[in-house]
């Protein structure tokens, strides 16, 4: 797998002026451009790349401009995907290759990104029934990658058909179809492609050819060829013909490469095979790429631009919106939390960095529920870092679900897309999501069962109405610190917010998170997210305390009633004790006590700041010694006062606790 | 419960507790790379992990849990620290080192074989009464422990500015030092004293 061309090879030409602005008119505005052999014009639909992302981000260019020393940017008005707004979509009724125009004001409407973050354009045309939409041919809406009728709010987050007259401080018509953008696909050029693919020595000629006859009338018509729904079709028809080397392009010109292959080709094939395939393929593209410069169907243009953009991913400006999910340094996918929103369903696996990642994707997105630790995903790729999910498992797809993360719907949607899909696929993702419905249920029998013969005892055991807290037939859930995308801080936040955050005192200091889980669930018969709050150095060894989340605010409500009205007991005696959740975050400044700064000195080391990032054992002959000792003496002070403080507790603790015992 | 698979895991763990140490008085400033390079000299790090608390105020320096290679570094490493003070990103506050201790991973698998148990208790059991009670004395552990957090905090600053003015205070006599010396004067009145003058 060969590294792409870095970005000195990209083609780049300016095309019309507009006008100049800024402050000293240095800023150039510009109407058109071309980009690695696509033109690219104000108010087209863009995609927009993310590295980590298995899908582009689908926008529409609304200012194009370049100042002296400074990169060339364009603005982006996006379009929202169904999944990422379903928790405002009225009903479930979207078409699957529906979009929604940003409109409103405020976060996620627009976003300024560096020109080399586009990787291709998109076909999306308006089937909005307003007036001043000029309503496009059937053939159109068939061959269209997406359609869009209605808007997005962000500032009130709803979704309607009626368009404003401005979005973003442009005229509304901008959006619309244009006039002229509703021509006949050109098909010769299409034609030429492919015989120039074919005779590049492809192993499958002859099962190119056909497709591009059969299938030229079903064509899209733009210059970045997704063919989606096409290639599903004509997967169909030479899926027979296809061999065991997967490396020919079911080739309509470099777009379709390996991955749109692939993407049909692993209906009929098990999934390792796509991995090996997938290196073959992506040798064999790296050639043609090579020798190939035709754009048109810009499939090279777009694999070009798709793997620079991955080199490039740090550039995207990552504050879409509380809608999108930034990515940091670290590899981790850390959505930006705070609102409902955050529950997507974006497993984001690695994104397919071949050409067609953007279909791969759509096909990706069901076998992203997998379990993240398939080699699938490891090995595609053109030797750019993947970032990886590590996914967590079943256990918290009850609660994805009840958070408004439609799961299911989502991967309907898109089996709607691929029509044939293979039981292959299906097989290893109804694993994933068998959820572990029986356990619990024998727990709650158990549970019936017990308290029906309640009674109260008067003996020293407290074991005739126990149940027991079974653990559920999953595996651990607390892979570090992620739940389905989200660290567990965000969770915190958004949690707390909703109120649905409880704390939970008293604990028995071993008790791990998963065994809190499951206690929660079967005390409270609800699902729960938990985490023990870890032991510090001034943490009780007494007792412990751990954070639940709850799937919604009654519960926790209802949850911390019960805990302080009736008594929950554990066995060794301690009652649990639950209340709101109130956890304390980060600050970005946080002050330090004990590290002391001259300021002349520190003005003077401002370059030199990897000085401060230094460690030593400090000698004796110093000043800084005197003062270090005095620190460790009141650090050995105050663990010997908490020490006491602890011990007293539990003196305390214990004689309440022997009443117990007697009674 | 107890399969094999679980008891090895739990083992596992086990073992990496006891190469784990725990370092607080950590500055905000010391990040994996800069804990993990500072821990090398002494031994191979294998993992750095930071302790997140979001229960205690946020102004709390850091704690974070660093896996070395072997239980018995990671007593070497322990005792070097605590017998010099060693500081990381700054100073003079040293940094505290002590064994890792299991409760203080948040991620740890169960300990197999191990039933928990819990019960609601009626209103009219004896045992409620006394529940309530301990439930009160909880609550009441804990205000005292963030009070007595509060007040620890309130130490170390006065500790800080205690130390900060001190060095304040040094480094004007120092700067003064420096200007005498640089604006001749030194020189003139060793001259005058006859006294030998260190540069000559």
């Amino acid at each position: 797998m060969t590294v792409h061309d870095k970005d000195e090879n990209i083609e780049f030409k300016w095309g019309r002026m507009k006008g100049k602005g800024g402050r000293n008119k240095e800023v150039q505005f510009y109407e058109s451009f071309t980009y690695d052999g696509v033109e690219y014009r104000l108010f087209d639909s863009v995609y927009v790349y993310k590295e980590g992302e298995e899908e582009p981000y689908i926008g529409k260019l609304i200012k194009i401009w370049e100042s002296p020393n400074k990169p060339k940017q364009v603005k982006i008005l996006w379009f929202f995907r169904p999944c990422e707004i379903l928790n405002f979509l009225p009903t479930n009724e979207t078409r699957d290759n529906e979009l929604f125009l940003a409109s409103g004001k405020g976060r996620g409407l627009t976003n300024v990104n560096p020109l080399e973050a586009l990787v291709g354009k998109c076909n999306v045309i308006c089937i909005s029934k307003d007036c001043r939409n000029p309503q496009p041919p059937d053939e159109e809406v068939q061959k269209a990658e997406y359609v869009f009728y209605r808007v997005f709010d962000v500032e009130h987050c709803k979704v309607s058909d009626k368009l404003d007259d401005q979005i973003a401080d442009f005229d509304v018509k901008l959006f619309l179809n244009k006039l002229d953008s509703l021509k006949p696909v050109d098909l010769k050029e299409l034609y030429i492609d492919e015989k120039e693919v074919t005779g590049k020595g492809m192993e499958r000629n002859e099962v190119v050819v056909p497709p591009s006859q059969n299938n030229i009338q079903s064509m899209t018509r733009e210059e970045n060829g997704k063919f989606v729904e096409k290639l599903v079709s004509r997967s169909t028809e030479y899926k027979s013909s296809l061999g065991e080397k997967p490396t020919s392009n079911v080739g309509l010109g470099e777009a379709c490469k390996s991955n749109i292959g692939f993407s049909c080709r692993v209906d009929d094939k098990s999934m390792p095979m796509v991995t090996n395939g997938n290196e073959d393929c992506n040798a064999s593209l790296a050639k043609q790429k090579s020798s190939n410069e035709k754009q048109l169907a810009s499939g090279d243009g777009l694999k070009r631009q798709l793997a620079t953009g991955y080199d490039r991913s740090k550039k995207i400006s990552g504050d879409k919106t509380d809608l999108r999910s930034k990515i940091d340094e670290g590899g981790k996918r850390v959505a930006i939390g705070g609102s409902t929103r955050q529950e997507r369903v974006k497993g984001n696996e690695n994104f397919t960095h071949d050409t067609n990642g953007l279909v791969e994707d759509k096909h990706d997105r069901k076998t992203k529920l997998d379990d993240s630790k398939r080699n699938l995903n490891a090995n595609r790729g053109e030797g750019v870092k993947r970032r990886r999910f590590v996914h967590d498992d079943d256990d918290d797809d009850d609660i994805v679900e009840t958070l408004g993360l439609d799961v299911n719907s989502s991967k309907d949607k898109k089996k709607l897309r691929w029509e044939k899909d293979s039981s292959n696929i299906e097989g290893t993702h109804s694993k994933r999501l068998k959820l572990p419905n029986e356990p619990t249920k024998l727990s709650h029998d158990k549970l019936h069962k017990e308290s029906s013969t309640k009674s109260p005892n008067g003996e020293k055991k407290i074991d005739s109405c126990e149940f027991e807290v079974t653990r559920r037939l999953d595996t651990d859930t607390n892979k570090g610190l992620r739940f389905k995308g989200f660290t567990w801080e965000e969770h915190l936040k958004s949690a707390h917010e909703q109120g649905r955050l409880v704390l939970l005192q008293n604990l028995d200091p071993s008790l791990t998170s998963q065994e809190v889980k499951d206690l929660v669930l079967h005390a409270f018969q609800e699902d729960c997210m938990a985490k023990i709050i870890p032991a510090t150095a001034f943490s009780s060894p007494l007792s412990g305390q751990a954070f639940v989340i709850f799937r919604r605010r009654e519960a926790a409500e209802e949850a911390i009633r019960k805990l302080k009205k009736g008594c929950l007991l554990m066995s060794n005696g301690r009652p649990l004790v639950g209340s709101v959740g109130s956890p304390c975050f980060p600050q970005k400044r946080r002050k330090f006590c004990g590290h002391i700064v001259i300021d002349q000195l520190r003005m003077m080391q401002r370059e030199m700041k990897d000085a401060v990032s230094t460690s030593h054992c400090s000698k004796s002959n110093n000043v800084e010694y005197d003062m270090a000792l005095d620190w460790c003496l009141l650090q050995e002070r105050t663990a010997y006062a908490w020490g006491k403080l602890f011990q007293r507790q539990g003196d305390e603790l214990k004689k309440v606790e022997a009443k117990l015992k007697a009674k | 419960m107890g399969s094999s698979a679980e008891e090895e895991e739990y083992a596992a763990f086990l073992e990496k507790v006891k190469r784990t140490i725990y370092f607080d008085n950590l500055s905000p400033q010391v990040t994996e790379s800069v804990l993990k390079t500072g821990i090398d000299q002494f031994a191979t790090v294998k993992s750095v992990k930071f302790i997140h608390i979001y229960h205690e105020p946020s102004d709390m320096p850091l704690n974070a849990l660093v896996e070395l290679d072997s239980p018995a570094k990671a007593k070497e490493v322990i005792s070097v620290i605590s017998q010099r003070p060693f500081m990381m990103c700054g100073m003079p506050r040293p940094v505290r080192a002590r064994q890792a201790e299991l409760e203080m991973f948040d991620d740890r698998p169960k300990k197999p074989g191990r039933k928990i148990e819990c019960q609601w208790l009626k209103p009219d059991d004896p045992n409620f009464k006394v529940a309530q009670e301990l439930k009160q004395l909880t609550l009441k552990h804990t205000a005292e422990a963030t009070r007595f957090m509060e007040l620890q905090l309130k130490e170390e600053e006065e500790l800080h500015k205690q130390q900060t003015d001190k060095v304040k205070q040094q480094y004007g006599k120092l700067k003064r030092i420096e200007s005498i010396v640089a604006d001749e004067n030194v020189k003139r009145l060793a001259r005058y004293y006859n006294l030998h003058h260190p540069d000559d």
